[in-house]
């Protein structure tokens, strides 16, 4: 008897625990699931991937940034360009913040000020540093100047400038709003239970065009096995972070996709201020020994995008006549030869640990690279080591990527422009011309300049050109998710597959 | 005996700044957080000026200084990340690690004391041999693996429990038992070497001639003198696990202090770190006092008001 009732009891616990995992949710939902969790939620305040990724769910800008560097009203209806220093915005009637508080040009300006609050320590003010200010001129329109012409001035407003609610703010501070934050986007927070999920419900006030799914819940799987098994259980529904090994199991799997946008664009750096990479021909013999072809069938089933400059072939502004290097081992050889080193050189290269597809990228590098008798030591660092390391010059090879941005101010500037940056290369010219290109504003005079700066960086090979390669969400079969060449997780544009 | 307790309690106090020191220099000669912290076209003048505010100017020692004395009034500043008062952080995190920890432990002793004891009892049968072969395996297997290899059966191929998360007794059991098995096949080794070396002893040869019931000889007299190492053992494990199952968690995605403490590691988050080193140790001299007073429990040969 006793046997029997401890048996029962048995089989009672047994179907509480091994309850379905995956089934126990709504067709409304949808759940996406990271490699980290977010630090905050103040967007203003992390440049951490997967902290903006879930911010921009909550948070709107004055506009959509679009996939050519243009721009799409958000929560600004009208714009006109006064002279080359001042814009005159005006704002949407009628938008309220997912408390009820309006949002007005007075709001505008405190988001705007805020970015510049020492308190704030916001990663993304050199970004919007061009701008010297706002003037409100009435309830919902306003002027934004900048201290020189900025081409590029809308689409970083359109990126970096989440417009919050001044009241609110004032009210809880800024420690509260980082956990607690209201915006104006598509989804408010439900509730943060820190270390397992971020729940965000439809806010059913919002402006703009209605997203499909009433709630989005964001998780942290950071193992990447078992992300890739929470996507073919069910249990998520987009999963970011995917190794180049686990793609194969997803798209054999019948049960998900991977995303066709792409996001992220690897590159060689060089040093070129030492020996052997001060000398252009050893650097132009890297960018001729490397196959990018077989790298990209191997490792990316061909769909990446091989480069043949430093802008991504998809961004306004690369030069169309450049063609990608093409992988010519003996070529490279005969440059190294007649540089100097005819046996070749011994190198370091190095990669940071921290993020998926990296390594095995390294690694093929470094084979094709000693083919040529660039004999290269890989040196894998950890991200804070690895970045330490970049900014004290230490690397001598480097691999480093950048998003597939859009607009070529955003990351050629950075990159390049030795006022940003001068650790591995300098050029006087390429200074002068981004310089140059981010004053023009008309598009087509602005393209020619950097259309020039992508032929002498081709010539100068400070990096070897690489690819663009997919961002690779993996996405369940039932829902329709393309990503975006920024790589956010914008879930406002997920709706069910039919 | 209250005496001994305070005494050591005392000590606690040294071991605990001890610890505080090593990791405090130790996680700042690891580098810079400023430059994390900031995108990579920040300006030298923007670095200086955050460096400046978080305080990173001043001599290390000034700012040991400047965080004990917060400490000690309970303040351990603001993760440089989360930007949340940290002691939130890993007080939120604490019960995850608790939960993980205890189930593991639970699971280990249960099942790897009666393996223990029936090796012992049955020593050269089939039974101690494959008990002994199965605790190998145990031990052997690493938990990166085994936890991957629990995934793929359970949760993708059976579909019977979730991949990862926490919530219910479904999440919690394959993380357990990946924790837990090699912890019980070093049970079940231990309980089976203690326990034949007391089965020789002569008070269980007495204890047998007074005609006692084999169960009652090796549940009552053996067992009880066979638990001093075990407790040892456990009490030692239970401080590991509370803080060491990294990767346990990570496969698992289980919201513990592990998991926290590696990122802030990785992300230079000073005061996080600081933080949860100070109340993993806490708890590890804990539960190393509360073996210690135990022991009085189990062994009345055993005494610390003698050691006056």
């Amino acid at each position: 008897m006793k046997k029997a009732y401890f048996l029962i009891l048995a089989a009672l616990m047994l179907s509480g625990i091994f309850a379905s995992p995956g089934m126990a949710r709504d067709a409304d939902t949808l759940i996406v699931v990271q490699e980290s969790e977010p630090v905050g939620l103040d967007l203003m305040r992390s440049s951490l991937q997967n902290t903006m990724s879930v911010c921009y769910n909550i948070h709107d800008t004055l506009f959509f940034p679009q996939q050519d560097a243009s721009i799409k009203p958000a929560l600004a209806e009208k714009w006109e360009k006064l002279d080359d220093l001042t814009w005159k915005i005006t704002l949407r009637k009628g938008i309220t913040f997912q408390n009820g508080e309006p949002l007005n040009a007075e709001a505008v300006k405190f988001s705007f000020d805020r970015m510049f609050d020492p308190e704030i320590k916001s990663p993304h003010k050199g970004k919007l540093s061009a701008f010297t200010g706002i003037k409100v001129l009435d309830d919902l329109s306003f002027e934004i100047k900048t201290a020189k012409p900025f081409a590029p001035g809308l689409y970083m407003l359109a990126i970096y400038l989440p417009i919050v609610p001044p009241e609110y703010i004032k009210k809880v501070g800024n420690t509260e709003y980082n956990t607690n934050p209201i915006g104006c986007g598509p989804y408010k927070l439900a509730k943060w239970v820190r270390g397992e999920s971020i729940i965000l419900e439809r806010y059913e006030n919002y402006y703009g065009p209605k997203p499909y799914y009433r709630k989005v819940i964001f998780k942290t799987v950071p193992e990447e096995t078992s992300r890739v098994a929470a996507l073919l259980t069910g249990e998520a529904d987009v999963i970011s972070g995917i190794a180049v090994h686990q793609r194969k199991k997803i798209l054999e799997s019948g049960k998900a996709y991977l995303t066709s946008q792409m996001g992220v664009m690897p590159y060689l750096g060089i040093n070129t201020y030492e020996p052997p990479f001060n000398d252009v021909r050893v650097r132009q013999a890297v960018n001729y020994a490397i196959n990018r072809e077989l790298i990209n069938k191997a490792l990316f089933n061909d769909k990446a995008i091989l480069c043949n400059g430093p802008i991504s072939p998809r961004t306004f502004g690369h030069a169309p006549d450049l063609k990608p290097y093409p992988f010519d081992p003996a070529k490279a050889k005969a440059l190294l030869t007649e540089a100097g080193y005819p046996n070749g050189i011994d190198v370091r290269l190095a990669y940071p640990t921290y993020m998926s597809q990296i390594q095995e990228q390294a690694e093929a590098i470094a084979a094709n690279l000693s083919e040529a008798g660039i004999r290269a030591k890989l040196e894998p660092f950890e991200r804070a080591v690895m970045w330490q390391r970049y900014k004290a010059k230490k690397h001598q090879l480097y691999i480093y990527w950048w998003d597939d941005a859009p607009e070529p101010d955003r990351y050629m500037y950075s990159l390049f422009n030795s006022k940003s940056r001068d650790y591995y290369y300098k050029n006087k010219t390429v200074d002068v011309l981004l310089d140059l290109g981010r004053t023009i504003i008309d598009r087509s005079e602005r393209a020619k300049v950097y259309n020039e700066i992508d032929r002498i960086l081709y010539k100068d090979a400070p990096w070897a050109y690489l690819y663009v390669i997919p961002e690779v969400f993996g996405v369940s079969n039932k829902v329709f998710y393309e990503g975006d060449r920024d790589g956010f997780l914008n879930m406002r544009w997920a709706r069910p597959r039919t | 005996m209250l005496r001994y307790i305070l005494k050591r309690l005392w000590h606690t106090v040294y071991v605990v700044i001890g610890i505080s020191m090593i990791s405090f220099f130790f996680i700042h000669l690891s580098g810079d957080p400023v430059l994390l912290m900031l995108p990579g076209d920040a300006s030298d003048q923007e670095i200086e000026e955050l460096r400046g505010q978080l305080g990173f100017n001043d001599p290390l020692y000034v700012q040991y200084v400047r965080f004990v004395s917060k400490a000690i009034r309970g303040d351990f500043g603001e993760s440089l990340y989360y930007h949340v008062p940290v002691m939130e952080l890993v007080i939120e995190r604490l019960p995850a690690s608790l939960e993980l920890a205890l189930a593991a432990m639970v699971f280990a002793l249960v099942l790897g004391v009666p393996i223990g004891i029936i090796s012992a009892v049955r020593r050269g049968s089939m039974l101690d041999m494959g008990g002994m072969f199965g605790a190998l395996l145990g031990l052997s297997m690493p938990h990166f693996w085994l936890g991957i290899m629990l995934m793929l059966l359970f949760s993708v191929q059976l579909g019977w429990l979730p991949t990862s998360g926490r919530g219910t007794m479904a999440h919690l059991l394959l993380p357990a038992i990946s924790l837990g098995l090699s912890l019980m096949a070093m049970f079940a080794r231990l309980t089976r070497s203690v326990m034949l070396e007391v089965l020789s002893l002569d008070y269980i040869r007495t204890a047998r001639a007074k005609g006692l019931m084999e169960e009652i000889v090796i549940a009552k007299h053996a067992l009880k003198n066979a638990l001093i190492p075990l407790v040892t053992v456990a009490g030692m494990q239970f401080g590991f696990l509370i803080g060491g199952t990294v990767i346990i968690e990570t496969v698992f995605a289980w919201p513990g202090l592990g998991r926290l403490v590696v990122q802030a590691i990785f992300s230079r988050d000073y005061p996080l770190v600081q933080a949860i080193v100070f109340v993993l140790s806490l708890l590890f001299v804990g539960m190393n006092l509360l073996v210690d007073i135990l022991y009085v429990y189990l062994d009345p040969q055993i005494s610390y008001s003698e050691e006056k």
